[in-house]
């Protein structure tokens, strides 16, 4: 019935869950989307479960390549994520994916509350879980280690982590507790339900310009000017890179509220020719700045994965980057040069991607074709499938289970989430009578895809999932 | 590198849960900057907190003695006149010997005199206005305020050591500390009697948590562990031996505990606790940015 399913792999109803989604943009939003639109592509079922979006963007929503939303009547906090309590998310959850007859569940961002609570619930109806971790956390100061308390209680009864690179994937496993000691306190074993499967991009977004032949080098910068992207390592050596390299110019998008540092830098050295800053560039326009430039500069302070360095990369601009965080994991040695956090190591690296770059040792085409090759969204997909794959077949975990393994979280948090799974337990049952399974709306009729693109077909050819990125 | 397995831009050979044996975790490091205590240095660093309790103890052992009428106000106005004069010419030998003429000329020894006359005046006019100020406050909340109080002086206390230019200004925190212990000293005025009491008292109080600390910190700056300890005995055994006079045995019993305990027993704490020490450092902690 379905076209495009892989043979291994039976069709599944999925609901990815998470307090990040459109219409706010940002990383985690747009991978969410586009997994999705591609799990869809390959014949599966998807749907998102969200919180509403104020003024009206509450209820049922569809996205283009068949993809229904849900935002459900919820009001975030801070930065779009909702205020963790354990409860209040259960009564829309069982009905959303008892009536949408869900088989699995995709909670994203380790600061969903969604998310976790969607993780948390949903053992009671047998469904399998699966939990993609986006950020990197530290573990010495106070928010951390709450979150992580919190992350590490949620993923006791999580089936499957996904992360987007090696270093995430070390940082989850050690915030989640995702690992074993063995009897005599040293060896440690890793749980083998932790994946690493990177993001990725559409390389059709991101094509390179047209070769110009000016002398001119530009270099660009595309960041939040933000403490966190390292924009006082930026203020500090544009200014030292306009002296000693006359050709350089520089060209700066983003905002934040490092951009008045960055001003007062432009007006002190009189640069005001050298550095052309652009202001808040939308995600859309993004190829369009990149294409004027031909090194991408990132100064980050820390980065789980870096897709802006992907990008940039992949329109065919030469990296400089600071080493941090998964940054070192995303680009071979010959399409990047790295630096340390430090004035003069940033000063040296753009050097050497200058001298790179004026004797045509970067070839934008190829880099381009290159990073086609490594990421890619369906490979991504097919590698998501497996993980699915894996977590579908594995057995069901009995409540008795999940005590023990709630009581091992220590002898504080223990008893405390023990007491939230029982007091859930109860309200699950509460809910079984309050709204039986036999009243409710089931979800008989999905979108066809197969007739829609018959339908469409005489007018357009646009009916290819993916590379239609629709932002409502 | 090690790091040779760490890279996302070719297709794993290895599933993706597959975890490289060697390069997990290979950048982990623990305690990166940990330098171990060692028991008497942490009881040289806790002498200055032990200094304050006592001056703490001392104050209350004074205002006891003037509210049983035990102690006579104009010798403690006398004697507090006599120690602060006596402590402004250590302050200035002090800096005069350690070279510092041009910061401390007479023109301002002659406006610091000016000052303290004029301290002392507004002081002696106040008194009736402290007086009365909280005498309709019952003394139950008086003792629990000024208790309070107090706590918060050697809370926020500066107990730190080691060199400070001598015309930095002092912390906020330091300076609400102090005015912690004369708003305290001030309502536990009010419980006194006579007008020359309550002067008697504020002036003690400027004396002990203004001036002294002054002195004192100028001295823990320049001078070695030996004045540290001394300046320690004398200040406890001095709030002891008052003590002793002013309150029951009980009391006195508990100031020395307190004493032994922030002296002796918090520093064996801390160090028993420094083996639960586990810091996390890794790739994924922020960078802390070098600039020139």
């Amino acid at each position: 019935m379905r076209n495009g399913t892989s043979a291994t792999m039976a069709p599944l109803s999925i609901a990815m869950i998470t307090d990040f989604f459109y219409p706010n943009v940002g990383g985690v939003e747009n991978h969410v989307y586009m997994l999705s639109a591609n799990l869809i592509k390959r014949g599966h079922k998807v749907i998102v479960i969200t919180h509403s979006h104020a003024p009206d963007r509450v209820g049922i929503r569809w996205l283009v390549p068949s993809l229904k939303v849900y935002y459900i009547p919820f009001v975030p906090i801070a930065s779009s994520a909702t205020l963790p309590n354990f409860l209040t998310f259960l009564p829309y959850l069982r009905t959303i994916l008892i009536r949408e007859h869900i088989h699995l569940i995709h909670a994203h961002a380790s600061l969903s509350a969604l998310g976790h609570e969607g993780i948390l619930h949903s053992h009671f109806f047998g469904i399998r879980t699966v939990f993609t971790d986006h950020s990197l956390f530290g573990f010495d100061d106070a928010a951390s280690i709450l979150t992580n308390k919190l992350l590490a209680a949620t993923l006791r009864h999580v089936d499957g982590v996904i992360c987007v690179s090696h270093t995430g994937r070390e940082n989850t496993v050690l915030r989640g507790e995702l690992y074993d000691v063995a009897e005599d306190g040293e060896t440690w074993t890793i749980r083998n339900h932790v994946y690493v499967i990177p993001n990725a991009l559409i390389p059709q977004h991101f094509q390179p310009g047209p070769q110009s032949n000016s002398d001119t080098v530009t270099i660009v910068v595309l960041s939040r000017l933000a403490y966190r992207k390292g924009i006082d390592l930026l203020v500090a050596v544009a200014p030292r890179i306009c002296k000693a390299f006359p050709e350089v110019r520089f060209l700066i998008g983003g905002d934040g509220p490092k951009r008045i540092d960055l001003l007062q830098m432009r007006e002190k050295y009189q640069l005001q020719d050298r550095i052309e800053m652009l202001g808040p560039v939308k995600h859309t326009e993004a190829r369009s700045v990149l294409i004027r430039g031909t090194i991408f500069l990132n100064t980050s302070l820390t980065e789980s994965f870096g897709i802006a360095i992907l990008e940039a990369a992949c329109a065919g601009l030469y990296a400089v980057s600071t080493r941090v965080g998964g940054v070192p994991e995303i680009l071979p040695e010959e399409m990047i040069s790295f630096a340390e956090p430090e004035e003069d190591d940033v000063f040296r690296a753009i050097g050497e991607a200058i001298s790179i770059v004026k004797g045509g040792k970067h070839d934008p085409i190829l880099a381009h074709n290159r990073i086609r090759d490594f990421y890619d969204w369906e490979d991504v997909t097919e590698r998501t499938e497996v993980v699915y794959d894996n977590v579908i077949k594995l057995p069901h975990t009995d409540i008795w289970q999940r005590i023990q393994r709630t009581m091992g979280l220590g002898p504080f948090a223990g008893p405390i989430y023990t007491i939230i799974l029982i007091v859930n337990c109860m309200f699950f049952l509460f809910l079984e009578w309050w709204l039986p399974r036999d009243q409710m709306d089931f979800v008989t009729e999905d979108w066809d895809p197969k007739k829609f693109a018959d339908f469409v077909m005489g007018e357009d050819e646009h009916t290819q999932v993916g590379s239609t990125e629709s932002i409502p | 590198m090690g790091d040779s397995q760490k890279i996302l831009w070719k297709r794993p050979a290895h599933p993706d849960s597959y975890i490289p044996p060697n390069s997990f975790l290979s950048s982990l490091r623990k305690n990166p900057n940990f330098r171990p205590y060692t028991y008497w240095h942490v009881v040289a660093l806790s002498l200055p907190a032990t200094q304050q309790l006592a001056t703490i103890f001392i104050f209350l052992a004074v205002f006891r003695q003037l509210n049983e009428g035990t102690l006579d106000p104009l010798f403690l106005v006398g004697a507090t006149s006599v120690a602060s004069v006596l402590g402004y010419s250590i302050w200035v030998a002090q800096t005069w010997l350690g070279g510092g003429y041009a910061t401390l000329t007479l023109a301002h020894c002659g406006k610091h005199l000016r000052s303290s006359i004029l301290i002392f005046l507004s002081l002696l006019v106040l008194s009736p206005v402290l007086k009365t100020l909280s005498a309709a406050t019952s003394s139950d909340s008086i003792y629990a305020l000024s208790a309070g109080l107090f706590f918060l002086n050697a809370l926020l206390g500066d107990y730190r050591l080691g060199k400070v230019a001598p015309q930095l200004q002092e912390s906020l925190i330091s300076v609400l500390s102090m005015n912690a212990a004369i708003a305290s000293s001030v309502v536990l005025a009010s419980r006194l009697q006579q007008d020359v009491a309550v002067f008697a008292l504020i002036l003690f109080s400027v004396q002990v948590f203004a001036l002294s600390p002054m002195l004192r910190r100028r001295f823990q700056h320049t001078s070695h562990l030996r004045f540290r300890i001394t300046s320690t005995m004398v200040l406890t055994s001095a709030a002891l031996f008052l003590s002793a006079f002013s309150f029951p045995r009980s009391i006195s019993l508990l100031f020395f505990m307190t004493f032994a305990a922030i002296t002796f027993v918090a520093p064996g704490a801390l160090i028993w606790a420094q083996k639960f020490k586990n810091e996390i450092r890794g790739p994924w902690d922020v960078a802390v940015p070098k600039v020139n």
